[in-house]
């Protein structure tokens, strides 16, 4: 009964009938998968206008400490990503109160607690809260526990995009296994890093990880690329428009943030001013970019870059932000 | 728990008391299995939490009873000190309604005023969407370990036949009594099961659906045993004991005994009223080698089934 994020059922397989029953829990899981999203509604709204800036902010805030507490607890990073489904799920089910700036870190522990428990992982909660400055008794945070069970309605097995890497992998028909990894190990990163993004949170679970993969085909072997989203396209389940419209916002973040890492080698200095030069620049030279990045991914080994994707992760998003407003203002 | 109107306990089911109930917003009948809880310092027990969201999950398919809600239920009053960190709980899994099973069906054909066969064409209607539950539930990775026509629960006017009581394995250990001390059946329990085996595969379902399959068609169990040895006399007595050629590994069991040397029967005199096909399907199904027994997947595409209107299910 234990729960993996790559496939949410559980990780028992019937080994002889692998192949066929996968066909059948694919399904499952495309059927589900709106079940596991923060609102349904998202589809059809635009998200701006859905969400307040009451909410947006205080989801930065909650991402950024759910952050914060995997490197003081050393979690696997599917932990945190789990928080942030439920804590996304809650917070668009459920009335937040204005005014009362415990309730994020009550949220934020609560939902960190369930990740915790759902991967089987022993969460020291009092050793947290001291590192943090929190002081929830077990009660407190056990009845919020219970308040947002209820809320999700107990569908703790988030339905994620790493649920479908395998089965869009399968799609692109690849022969050679180091390949294979190398894609899937790029689309976990983009995947990772997509969980911050505000602007991703309207797109089902199956097009984030169909966009990742595209993402990374189109760095890792850009030679193959329009194979491979001719045959992600082409796949029943997938709406080519949504698919488009969040590769497109997807490969805006990640070029965003390939250029943070970039400066912050190349000069101390990051202002907003100076990344909205490296958008310009960046435009006229995006093949030479590209070759750039791939042998950066090649050369270097993921714990490094994990690291990297962790130092950059919180001021990129306020970056983000800041940015947008001086873009409204020219 | 206002929600929702208590009209009469229906049962008990392995893990718990099972009710009846109206949903008081739509006048939806509902069934409500009532679970303990028990919550510790560590608040709510992971197993429960990985096992009710796996049922969720679950439930999302036409052949298993549709999981609708879960409702908790703080037992300790507010008077109670909070500094007293466990307490008892409740957990209400709020599952659709269906008004009968396969037991109470098969029962209602045996005797009463108009004792009856099953319609073949119902065996096979039946016995598909069976099949298709448990290939369901196999691919996901989930072993029921307790089918029995009990827990098979039927919508008469769809034709829909609904698994049950699935899922809850460990956070709710499987008891050998039931709440009320009644004794848990054996009459589906696979010949691994009973003797001993602690290595659970899909199989032992298999064996299950198989007892299901022939007792739809006599209208009476086929393994009726009140022990764990006279179930296996009874299965052996049938089937033949099993040798270490066609089942390699069993003499060296837990339980395994010096049994009586049984010659195999034939299936077919069994289940007279069973065609040719059928009787291949159900000798397929009660393999005593588990490997050997067919999954719920290939099942679905025996022979048996070729008369069926499959795009219907």
């Amino acid at each position: 009964m234990e729960f993996d994020l790559e496939n949410p059922f559980t990780s028992f397989v019937v080994v002889e009938e692998e192949q066929q029953q996968q066909s059948g829990t694919i399904l499952d899981l495309f059927v589900s998968e709106s079940d596991h999203m923060p609102s349904q509604n998202f589809t059809t709204k635009c998200l701006e206008e859905e969400m307040e800036d009451f909410h947006v902010s205080f989801r930065q805030e909650a991402v950024s400490l759910i952050l914060q507490a995997q490197f003081s607890c050393n979690f696997e990073p599917f932990i945190p990503y789990l928080a942030v489904t439920y804590l996304d799920r809650f917070i668009f089910k459920q009335q937040i109160q204005i005014g009362k700036p415990w309730i994020v870190k009550l949220l934020v522990i609560s939902c960190i607690s369930l990740a915790a428990k759902m991967k089987n992982t022993h969460f020291l909660v009092s050793e947290f809260q001291r590192e943090e400055g929190f002081m929830f008794d077990a009660q407190t945070i056990h009845r919020m526990e219970l308040l947002i069970l209820d809320a999700l309605n107990w569908r703790m097995r988030s339905i994620t995009p790493f649920s479908f890497l395998c089965f869009f992998i399968s799609l692109f028909k690849l022969k050679d296994p180091p390949l294979t990894e190398a894609l899937k190990e790029r689309a976990t990163d983009i995947i990772f890093k997509a969980h911050n993004e505000i602007k991703l949170i309207e797109f089902k679970p199956s097009i984030i990880a169909a966009s990742a993969l595209l993402l990374s085909s189109h760095e890792l072997f850009p030679l193959q690329f329009s194979a491979f989203k001719a045959s992600i396209s082409s796949c029943e389940y997938v709406n080519k428009e949504k698919l488009l419209k969040c590769f497109d916002t997807m490969q805006q973040m990640v070029e965003m943030e390939e250029g943070f890492d970039s400066m912050s080698m190349s000069s101390s200095t990051r202002t907003p001013v100076s990344v909205l030069d490296y958008k310009c620049s960046s435009k006229s030279s995006v093949s030479q970019r590209t070759t750039a990045i791939t042998a950066t991914a090649a050369v270097m080994p993921l714990e490094k870059r994990e690291t990297k994707r962790r130092k950059t992760n919180g001021f990129c998003s306020e970056n983000r932000f800041q940015l947008s407003r001086i873009q409204q203002c020219l | 728990m206002e929600k929702y109107e208590k009209l009469e306990k229906v049962g008990e089911g392995t893990y718990g008391k099972v009710y009846k109930a109206k949903d008081r917003a739509s006048g939806k009948l509902v069934a409500l299995k009532k679970t303990r809880l028990e919550m510790d310092e560590e608040g709510i027990p992971p197993t429960a939490l990985r096992e009710v969201s796996l049922l969720q999950l679950l439930s999302q398919s036409l052949y298993v009873v549709r999981l609708l809600c879960v409702e908790h239920v703080d037992s300790s009053s507010s008077l109670k000190s909070t500094n007293d960190s466990s307490s008892k709980s409740n957990l209400y899994l709020v599952f659709e309604y269906l008004d009968t099973d396969l037991k109470k069906f098969i029962d209602s054909h045996r005797k009463g005023v108009n004792p009856r066969p099953l319609p073949p064409s119902l065996i096979q209607s039946f016995l598909y969407q069976l099949c298709k539950g448990v290939a369901h539930c196999h691919s996901h990775g989930v072993l029921h370990r307790d089918l029995k026509p009990q827990n098979l629960l039927l919508d008469k006017d769809k034709g829909l036949l609904k698994i049950a009581d699935l899922g809850l394995g460990r956070a709710f250990t499987v008891p050998l009594k039931s709440y009320t001390h009644e004794i848990v059946t054996l009459w589906y329990r696979a010949p691994e099961v009973l003797l001993g085996s602690t290595h659970y595969s899909p199989a032992v379902d298999i064996w299950s659906v198989g007892c299901i399959f022939a007792e739809m068609v006599r209208r009476q169990a086929l393994f009726p045993g009140d022990s764990e040895f006279q179930q296996l006399l009874h299965i052996f007595r049938l089937l033949g004991t099993p040798t270490e050629k066609e089942w390699p590994g069993v003499t060296s069991l837990r339980d395994w005994h010096v049994y009586p040397l049984w010659e195999p029967q034939n299936l077919a005199r069994a289940v007279p009223s069973l065609g040719p096909e059928g009787v291949d399907l159900l000798s397929s199904m009660l393999k005593y080698n588990p490997a050997d027994r067919i999954s719920a997947k290939a099942a679905m595409d025996h022979p048996y089934f070729d008369s069926l209107d499959k795009s219907q299910y």
